[in-house]
């Protein structure tokens, strides 16, 4: 969990030097949100889209962040909705369509210079990539992230129990696929 | 945290090398010299108050001319009795009627295709929405 009192002391940064204050927000978080949109878009190409989509956004927004929201779940926020924004123009694109994404993954995958897994790993993507949308985005918020679930409240706009049954449901399924079930 | 059984944490996405010192010299160049979207402006409170004040002059103006449509006397029309047969048979060919509003989906506002949902989703659904599932299975 990042550390909240650094949060507040770059958004009392941005306040007086904007340029300073984003450069150092983009050096602070442009590693877990590039992974946060990678394991949605998987493409590394797509995720460097999607990253940079994020941050342009953001400073287009900055002078209008509400200060309720944690500058960490406000970027987060943000890099969700663009990852989601490129998988579905994707879809509308190609002949990939969202039930397919798992077979499309496996394909792309294989021999893919920047997909470095092993035979385990291809198979808990396909798992995860087999969840509804947003389930996915739970799963991979709480088991790769370690975000609590009240900053994933804010992030989906979903209450804190649905997103707690959420995940238990999107575990299960991992396990009862990756077990052939 | 639960976590997912028998699968080694690790992460297989790779990236180039040196990449995130590259993407952060990207967005900076994109950023950089291009100005923040701003706090919003707020109209000065004279200003506003005229334009709300227009604004109601305006509405009222618009029912009070609109009510005088509707509810003045039709001297200009023939009263439903008056009206011939062949006039009124007439009519009917080239005006909408409401038997014809109300044969036509497109206007009811129903959509015509409903998707088809897997179980899966309403399921994931529900849960997300926090409705208890049991308590639906029993009413069923």
């Amino acid at each position: 969990m990042i550390n909240s009192k650094t949060d507040i002391d770059l958004v009392k940064l941005l306040e007086t030097d904007i340029n300073k204050g984003f450069r150092l927000v983009v050096e602070k978080y442009r590693t877990k949100l590039y992974y946060h949109i990678r394991r949605l878009v998987i493409l590394h190409e797509d995720a460097d889209d999607a990253l940079q989509n994020t941050f342009i956004n953001a400073w287009r927004n900055i002078s209008n962040f509400r200060k309720e929201s944690s500058l960490y779940t406000w970027l987060y926020t943000i890099a969700t909705n663009e990852a989601l924004t490129l998988i579905n123009k994707r879809t509308h694109n190609s002949a990939v369509s969202l039930d397919d994404l798992d077979k499309w993954f496996a394909v792309s995958a294989e021999g893919n210079i920047w997909f470095d897994g092993d035979e385990a790993q291809v198979k808990l993507q396909n798992a995860v990539l087999k969840l509804p949308e947003k389930q996915r985005i739970v799963f991979n918020l709480k088991y790769y992230d370690n975000l609590t679930y009240e900053e994933m409240s804010e992030i989906l706009k979903t209450s804190v129990g649905a997103l707690k049954a959420s995940y238990h449901h999107a575990v299960k399924k991992i396990e009862n696929l990756l077990s052939g079930i | 945290m639960k976590r997912v059984s028998k699968i080694p944490e690790g992460n297989p996405f790779k990236v180039p090398e040196n990449y995130f010192e590259t993407v952060t010299s990207k967005i900076i160049s994109a950023t950089s010299g291009t100005t923040t979207g701003g706090k919003k402006k707020v109209l000065d409170l004279r200003i506003r108050t005229f334009l709300a004040v227009a604004a109601s002059v305006a509405i009222l103006c618009l029912l009070s001319y609109t009510g005088l449509l509707l509810f003045s006397p039709r001297n200009s029309y023939l009263s439903f009795s008056e009206i011939s047969v062949e006039t009124y048979s007439e009519s009917i060919i080239y005006d909408l009627d409401i038997n014809t509003l109300e044969q036509d989906p497109g206007l009811s506002g129903i959509p015509e295709d409903k998707e088809q949902i897997e179980k899966t989703d309403i399921i994931d659904y529900l849960l997300l929405e926090e409705i208890d599932i049991f308590e639906i299975q029993e009413l069923i």
